[in-house]
């Protein structure tokens, strides 16, 4: 009841302030200011300047760098800036008074042919609705895991193990119907495990990118719910050394992290450039309010070097990167048959817990290595024309600890090489055309070790070609793709020495249709329809046995289908000039044949015990849902703004709700800024509050071991401001979550039958970037 | 430019080739392998004489079909039995005394007997490395005659185990109800 008065007020106080802050239009006012680069501070001339709001207009930059706008009324205004060199930035200006100077800093980030043209090509994926996750969000997020940072994308949530394994979840869906694409390259590891975290190192990229709803045809076809984007910052080209030095402290659970980052493009040799990146983390025992949780903490360490060469009609790419974790999973939650479950859940307090602090990552855990190869080659021809192949090969050894008991070998052993060949023909910067082809192959092979048999071996191909096409004229872009995948998999089994084959063929057709409907410079309407389609993965159909960290018995179903999924999605995102922004996207999700892992009758009965067992079924599914976004700025230094998201899971067979769904969220927001000018090196002072409501859509057919936990609402603190030390700069940020420790449990935590969620936390950040 | 691209693409194709090469799936491990207790073995005696053995057996181990063999425990009225727990793994058909093991890691580890329904009085008579009760052995005294069932559990307990502990301490590695009939 406390919580919803909260959010209440929140609607109330959100809705009333800005009409104190009314304007008198007088149309006599002069602004002037500075275009600079903001890594070299040196002067950009020919910058535009796009003004819109109380006067729409716009100007350019002299030779200095210098711009003058006058006859302005007073109001607010979103200016747009963009130069050739760099990536354009948008900044809101409240205008009072004449005389009003600006320094507009642009990062300089493009400056050579293939860039626009990556842009270009990003453009071309547009109409497919997505949200990015860069500048100061990215860097508030700098520390930790790729899920936690996600949660800032309104539609994504996170599936959690604990307190360390975060799985990114989309418009309800996640594992193997959310692609990750990191640095280009399609992520393959032992994804189909809801407690297997991905395995990319955050600090590697400069954006995320999440693509909501399936379409994503240029990357694989089982993208059923959407695809996540890690995306490096292009190679440096300005002949210096660069790059950033990072160090953070996480106060809850005294976790370290350290990253460094150099890069540099070869004096002698201009066409060269290299990169070189690591970054280190480590933190133990995580605090609830009312207890540690023994076991809970980790070790990370990653590295990742790149190699480019770039010439005007050729470049090449070779990048390596491998990311080491150790992941301590909590004692207390670990729970073996059903009687220890039943103990575990009645229990106040975890039963089997030290409670007190540690770094020592003792059984059960997890041990994760992954590591990436790739060589990316660009063939630029005439007529706006290239072609690009990406080889890469990724190696995935993760390992399982139980509890130890015969010997010291991990339960788990499993070890997945994926070798992947795409390539594509594009040609993009035809008006109103763009044309992109290509074709993909996949061979993965995996092979299990271990004390326990969980899925089988198997080799399996993957061969699919696609074609999308765009077209763009007037106030309209249209987008339509094609894409066929054959999948071939061969399992093999070994029963007490009699090997045994089975072979298996899936073949599909996916499609996307999508337009854009430009109203007018405030409304933009986006519509988009995909069918999709999803072999079922190894797990699904072949697992067999206990489930390391779930202690369930996982049951498959080699007979199992494909599940095909019809998309839909609309978006309306209006901006009013200057003050209003809002988008709205609502999504139908229709999955038929969704596979689903249902809990059936009777447990399985061992020697330990009898155990929980669940069965891969399969089932009709009809996700509908609602994302929705809203800010408004309340004069030049404060803003305002809340999100949500809602889901309606069904399964259409059984006319019931879909288990483990998340629940609706809402997240409020006031920002203040110091300064004139909003961009990344602004200081600020963000309040959200996020709001999660309690799950009251659970399936009434299946019986769970507890209620889903009541509704709560957190409220977390972010600030961050640049410094000069020794002439140098630097950027200090903290974030406070969970400022007022309060006690609560979260639906799609599978350990919140055990214990409570992470306390309150301060996360310390130094940056220096050079 | 050529030699460099052609280096590095045999360089990526052997590092490739060689991994893939190093990987069998197609020689996959033997699935009915594992490391769990599969069978629990009762010795109970009098003085010299062997009174019964009684055994619980599930050659699968875990999953696969339930335990295969679960022997009811018939013991006299009033007697007083010492009583040997074994524990063995059956693996691809082999089987071993894996009680010296859990003897070993006596520290974590203690077994808890728990009869319902039945007049028996049971004691744990051995000590781990820290003077904890570890229950390998026991004495068992029968009541009168009557039937019920003895709850044979071992239970895991790393760091948490202390002098006196409730069954519930632990994650189970063996939890099996036992038929018990003193006649």
């Amino acid at each position: 009841m406390k919580n919803r008065l909260f959010f209440l007020l929140w609607i109330v106080i959100g809705g009333s302030i800005p009409s104190l802050f009314a304007q008198t239009p007088s149309c006599s006012l002069t602004l002037s200011g500075k275009v600079v680069d903001a890594s070299t501070g040196e002067a950009l001339p020919q910058a535009t300047l796009f003004f819109r709001g109380a006067t729409s207009t716009s100007t350019q930059s002299n030779a200095s760098g210098q711009f003058s706008i006058g006859h302005l009324c007073a109001g607010n205004y979103t200016v747009e800036i963009s130069h050739v060199d760099c990536a354009p930035v948008k900044i809101l200006v409240q205008l009072a008074k004449s005389d009003e100077t600006l320094l507009i800093r642009l990062p300089h980030r493009f400056n050579e042919l293939e860039e626009v043209q990556v842009v270009g090509q990003r453009s071309a994926s547009t109409l497919i609705i997505r949200e990015e996750l860069r500048g100061k969000r990215i860097e508030e997020t700098r520390g930790l895991s790729l899920g936690e940072a996600l949660r800032q994308v309104n539609g994504v949530q996170v599936l959690q193990t604990g307190s360390t394994i975060f799985k990114p979840v989309i418009h309800g869906l996640h594992s193997q119907r959310v692609l990750m694409l990191n640095n280009g390259v399609r992520l393959e590891g032992q994804q189909w495990g809801s407690e297997h975290a991905p395995e990319i190192d955050p600090f590697t990229a400069d954006r995320f990118t999440v693509l909501k709803g399936a379409g994503a045809l240029r990357y694989g076809s089982d993208a059923i719910a959407g695809a996540i984007l890690a995306e490096p910052a292009p190679m440096p080209n300005d002949g210096r050394l660069s790059g950033r030095a990072h160090l953070g402290y996480f106060t809850n659970n005294r976790q370290d992290v350290a990253h460094l980052t150099l890069q540099q493009q070869l004096a002698k040799l201009p066409a060269w450039s290299w990169r070189v990146q690591g970054t280190y983390k480590r933190g133990g025992n995580t605090k609830t309010p009312r207890y540690w949780l023994y076991n809970s903490g980790l070790e990370e360490a990653d590295l990742a070097v790149t190699l480019a060469y770039r010439k005007a009609r050729y470049r090449s790419e070779w990048y390596a990167s491998l990311v080491n974790t150790t992941l301590g999973l909590f004692t207390g939650a670990h729970i073996g048959n059903l009687t220890d479950l039943q103990t575990a859940i009645q229990a106040d307090k975890p039963v089997q817990n030290i409670d007190r602090f540690s770094y020592t990552i003792d059984r059960p855990r997890q041990e994760v290595r992954h590591m990436l190869l790739k060589w990316k080659q660009t063939f630029l021809l005439p007529n706006h024309q290239r072609i690009v192949t990406t080889l890469s090969h990724q190696e995935n050894i993760r390992k399982e600890f139980d509890r130890a008991l015969l010997t010291n070998r991990p339960e788990l052993d499993l070890s997945i090489g994926t070798t992947m060949l795409d390539a594509s023909w594009e040609q993009v910067h035809t008006d109103p055309t763009a044309t992109t082809a290509g074709i993909s192959i996949t061979r993965q092979e995996n092979v299990w070790s271990g004390s326990r048999f969980f899925i089988p071996n198997f080799v399996s191909w993957n061969v699919a070609a696609y074609a999308m096409e765009r077209y763009a004229k007037g106030r309209w872009s249209l987008e339509g793709g094609l894409r066929y995948d054959q999948r071939f998999q061969e399992v093999f089994r070994n029963n007490n020495g009699a090997i045994t084959s089975s072979k298996q063929r899936f073949g599909n057709l996916s499609t996307l249709g999508a337009a854009q409907y430009r109203w007018n410079t405030n409304w933009q309407l986006s519509a988009n329809m995909a069918l999709a389609w999803r072999a079922p993965q190894i797990n699904e159909l072949f697992v067999n046995g206990l489930h390391h960290g779930t202690s369930n018995f996982e049951i498959g179903d080699p007979n199992l289908r494909s599940e095909r999924a019809w998309n839909n999605n609309i978006q309306v995102q209006y901006q009013s000039d200057s003050t209003w922004t809002f988008d709205l996207t609502v999504y139908h999700n229709r999955i038929y044949d969704f596979i689903n892992l249902i809990p059936v009758l009777p447990p399985t009965l061992t020697i330990r015990g009898a155990y929980p067992t669940f069965r891969f079924i399969q089932t009709d599914a009809a996700l509908t849902g609602v994302d929705l976004q809203a800010t408004r700025w309340i004069g030049p230094r404060f803003q305002a703004g809340m999100k949500g998201s809602f889901l309606f899971a069904r399964d259409r067979r059984l006319g019931d709700w879909l288990q483990q769904m998340p629940a609706h969220r809402v997240e409020a927001e006031w920002s203040w800024y110091w300064g004139k000018q909003v961009d990344a090196q602004t200081r600020y002072l963000r309040l959200s509050v996020p709001y999660v409501f309690e799950q009251t859509q659970v399936p009434t057919s299946l019986q769970d071991y507890l209620p889903p936990p009541p509704a709560y609402a957190l409220v977390n603190l972010n600030f961050a401001t640049p410094l000069q030390i020794w002439k140098q700069s630097f950027t200090f940020g903290v974030t406070v979550y969970n400022l007022l420790n309060e006690r609560y449990r979260d639906y799609m935590n599978r350990f919140r039958y055990f214990n409570d969620e992470v306390g309150r936390n301060i996360h310390v950040r130094l940056t220096y970037k050079f | 430019m050529q030699p460099f691209l052609f280096r590095s693409a045999a360089f990526l194709g052997i590092t490739s080739l060689l991994w893939v090469g190093c990987k069998k799936a197609d020689n996959p491990n033997n699935e009915t392998e594992h490391e769990s207790i599969n069978k629990v073995e009762l010795t109970f005696r009098q003085g010299a004489i062997t009174a019964g053995v009684f055994v619980v057996e599930d050659a699968d181990g875990d999953g696969g079909n339930p335990p295969s063999r679960i022997d009811t425990i018939r013991l006299n009225p009033s007697q007083a039995y010492t009583v040997d727990t074994k524990v063995f793994t059956i693996s691809a058909g082999t089987t071993r005394d894996i009680t010296p093991t859990i003897l070993a890691q006596g520290t974590v580890h203690e077994f808890y007997y728990l009869p319902t329904g039945v007049s028996l009085t049971i004691a744990k008579t051995d000590r781990d490395a820290n003077n904890f009760p570890l229950g390998l052995a026991s004495t068992w005294t029968s009541g009168g005659a009557g039937s019920g069932s003895v709850q044979v559990k071992l239970m895991h307990k790393p760091l948490l185990k202390g002098p006196n502990d409730a069954p519930t301490v632990g994650h189970s590695d063996i939890e099996i109800a036992m038929p018990v009939k003193i006649q």
